[in-house]
């Protein structure tokens, strides 16, 4: 029954807790799946893209066994030439999200970077387990360097970027594009992500019922994934990339995480683990920041700083 | 989060939002989060420019949903824009609400509850008085007698007369608010409002809240005590209050012990939940003098209670009804209802979808 010890949340946080907890609750079990696909879904973009002066196009392309898989492309007005792309992988704990889930905070790069941004409608797990939701994020990898002539994408500076589920998957796909001699990426930046189906890490037990996506929650989605093989010897490394061994020859990471959630842990042995292999990695852990404070709550000191620290690093990546 | 607030109401239409908006304020009293934080978290709550103006020395601060601070206004320092109803806060201070087009739904409430956590930050200077703080020492009993003395002489409460504390949650209704000494007081269980009223008001028009057993105002730190057990045993949802006195000795028990102080008999009390029937006959049992009288509580047949008698004494491995039987059971009862209460939670996000 005992709880063990765990930081504090931020204040300014803690606060906003309280209205989060109204759409989010803390512990997902698999009967609150439909729940979190309705509370979850995003709101209508329009609005936001015509005040960003950002157009969208939608696709259709090749996904996993050459099923349709809908993409959107969004490109500021009045560009021309080639733009630095990004192929972003949307959050939702695998079973719920949309390709507009979260997406405010990369539409300023679009909108200040003039990046190309490819978001990907992967399927979502318990529907569409494992292989689905990463081959259909690796395929649409693959569609965009293939169309970056027509997309007006530099083929040098394309970045992957997800937040949890899909910063799991954003680290899954930069794995496989390694090992399947795949189109180059100039970086990943990986937002609190979902790397380890195993659940062990001292973070996942010390949040139970609090703040943002607890153990049971995370339980929900990797089993929705994965089925009687979660936690067990068989699980790919691009499903769940703290699996990995080899995390030599990997593009620059970019990977921030709160104290006071249950990724902590594994997000920072992962950039430990670049680290040790030779890749770069840059690493922020904000003390008292609940997992996607940035998402829910960018009204707060963390959060903008969160928010400004990761621009920063994009910029630096991206901008020409 | 005006965007959240929206997702809210779409999902459950009664949900009640200014609750929300009076729990993150409170949050952010009782974290010291200073008046730019207050100002982000009101735009944020409304989705447009929060200000606050001091005359003096003359200044102002806005602040954008984003939490940036606003471009400056040509208007003179510690003034609102015109088209803005400006509210007082703490002494020379007022803040408001920056919408353009018509007010929202919930516009009121954030102004109200901004301009409260503004008025507490700021009177809270050295010097000034602060029945903010003397509440938090009035019921901590971790504090030497003489601080908590000098407290409840501050919020004028007369060294001899007997008074009860009250304690609600953030998100408590009231139907009637008592007067005397109130604030927002941070407890293990998250912040709570708390009052003191006179020994005589045994009942508060309030739910769900725990009504303190009554003391001098030097053990007023164990009123709050067993008014925060009274609090959590209130059943989830329910609207009623608990008073301390229907246990007396019992809840000053629990109020005294310490955290995770084990009871041996709750894991056998639990077991006995687990069946449909289990919470409700124990209920009944630990509140009637016999298993007739509990039959007759629960309306079953004399029999059928008989046979969960019969499951129950032979889970617990002693005669609940016999002796110190009754006891025990009526402790571990109670134990049990006190680990398991969701009282404070705030009310869940509707599941109906």
């Amino acid at each position: 029954m005992d709880t063990p010890p765990r930081p504090a949340f931020d204040p300014e946080l803690k606060a906003g807790l309280a209205v989060v907890g109204g759409m989010f609750p803390p512990t997902i079990t698999p009967d609150l799946i439909g729940f979190m696909r309705t509370s979850y879904a995003s709101p209508p973009v329009e609005g936001t893209l015509r005040d960003r002066r950002i157009t969208r196009v939608d696709r259709e392309v090749p996904g996993h066994r050459g099923d349709p898989v809908t993409i959107s492309v969004l490109t500021p007005h009045g560009t021309s030439g080639r733009r630095p792309g990004v192929l972003f992988v949307h959050s939702g704990g695998l079973v719920f999200g949309d390709r507009f889930s979260g997406i405010d905070l990369v539409l300023d790069w679009v909108q200040h970077l003039g990046a190309v941004l490819v978001t990907v409608e992967y399927r979502r797990a318990p529907e569409h387990p494992e292989p689905f939701p990463r081959e259909d994020v690796y395929a649409a990898l693959e569609w965009t360097a293939s169309h970056a002539g027509q997309l007006g994408i530099a083929t040098d500076r394309l970045l992957v970027c997800g937040a949890s589920s899909g910063g799991g998957l954003a680290a899954g796909l930069a794995l496989a594009a390694r090992d399947r001699g795949g189109p180059a990426l100039c970086g990943q930046v990986l937002d609190y992500p979902m790397l380890d189906d195993r659940g062990t890490t001292p973070s996942t037990h010390q949040f139970d019922g609090v703040g943002v996506w607890d153990r049971v929650s995370n339980e929900t989605g990797w089993t929705a994934l994965l089925g009687e093989a979660r936690g067990g010897p068989d699980v790919s490394p691009y499903a769940a990339p703290a699996r990995a061994t080899d995390l030599a020859g990997l593009p620059p990471a970019f990977i921030d995480v709160g104290s006071a959630e249950v990724f902590r842990d594994e997000a920072i042995d992962y950039a430990t683990g670049l680290w040790r292999a030779g890749s770069s990695a840059e690493l922020h852990v904000w003390s008292g920041a609940f997992h996607a404070c940035d998402v829910f709550a960018p009204h707060t000191a963390v959060a903008r700083q969160m928010i400004r620290a990761r621009d920063a690093w994009v910029e630096r990546v991206l901008a020409d | 989060m005006q965007e959240l607030l929206g997702r809210i109401t779409r999902l459950d239409p009664q949900a009640s939002l200014a609750l929300r908006v009076i729990a993150c304020f409170d949050e952010l009293t009782v974290g010291n989060v200073n008046t730019r934080g207050l100002l982000a978290a009101a735009a944020s709550l409304a989705g447009c420019v929060a200000g606050f103006g001091q005359q003096r020395p003359a200044r102002t601060v806005r602040v954008t949903p984003r939490g940036e601070l606003a471009e400056p206004l040509t208007t003179p320092a510690g003034s609102p824009p015109a088209a803005a109803t400006a509210v007082p806060a703490a002494a020379g201070t007022c803040v408001w609400l920056e919408r353009t087009g018509p007010a929202e739904a919930n516009d009121a409430i954030v102004l109200e509850r901004l301009a409260l956590a503004v008025r507490l930050r700021h009177d809270r200077r050295p010097g000034t008085p602060d029945a903010r703080r003397h509440l938090a020492v009035l019921v901590d009993g971790t504090l030497p007698d003489d601080h908590r003395r000098t407290a409840a002489a501050a919020l004028g409460l007369s060294a001899t007369a007997s008074h009860r504390v009250v304690v609600a949650p953030l998100f408590a209704v009231w139907t009637e608010h008592p007067g005397g000494p109130e604030d927002v007081v941070p407890t293990a269980h998250g912040p709570l409002h708390t009052l003191v009223v006179p020994a005589v008001t045994t009942q508060v028009q309030a739910g769900p809240c725990g009504v303190g057993v009554a003391t001098t105002p030097d053990h007023l730190d164990h009123s709050f005590r067993t008014a925060v057990v009274a609090l959590r045993l209130c059943a989830r949802g329910a609207t009623s209050s608990v008073g301390a006195d229907a246990y007396a000795g019992l809840v000053s028990m629990f109020a005294e012990e310490p955290p995770g102080a084990h009871h041996p008999d709750v894991e056998l009390v639990a077991a006995i939940t687990a069946h449909p029937w289990g919470a409700e006959t124990l209920d009944a049992l630990v509140t009637s003098g016999s298993a007739r009288q509990a039959a007759r509580t629960l309306g079953i047949h004399h029999s059928t209670l008989q046979g969960r008698l019969e499951t129950t004494t032979a889970t617990l491995g002693f005669d609940p009804l016999d002796g110190f039987g009754r006891v025990r059971v009526g402790v571990a009862y109670l134990a049990w209802r006190l680990r398991t209460s969701r009282v404070l939670d705030l009310p869940a996000p509707t599941t109906g979808h």
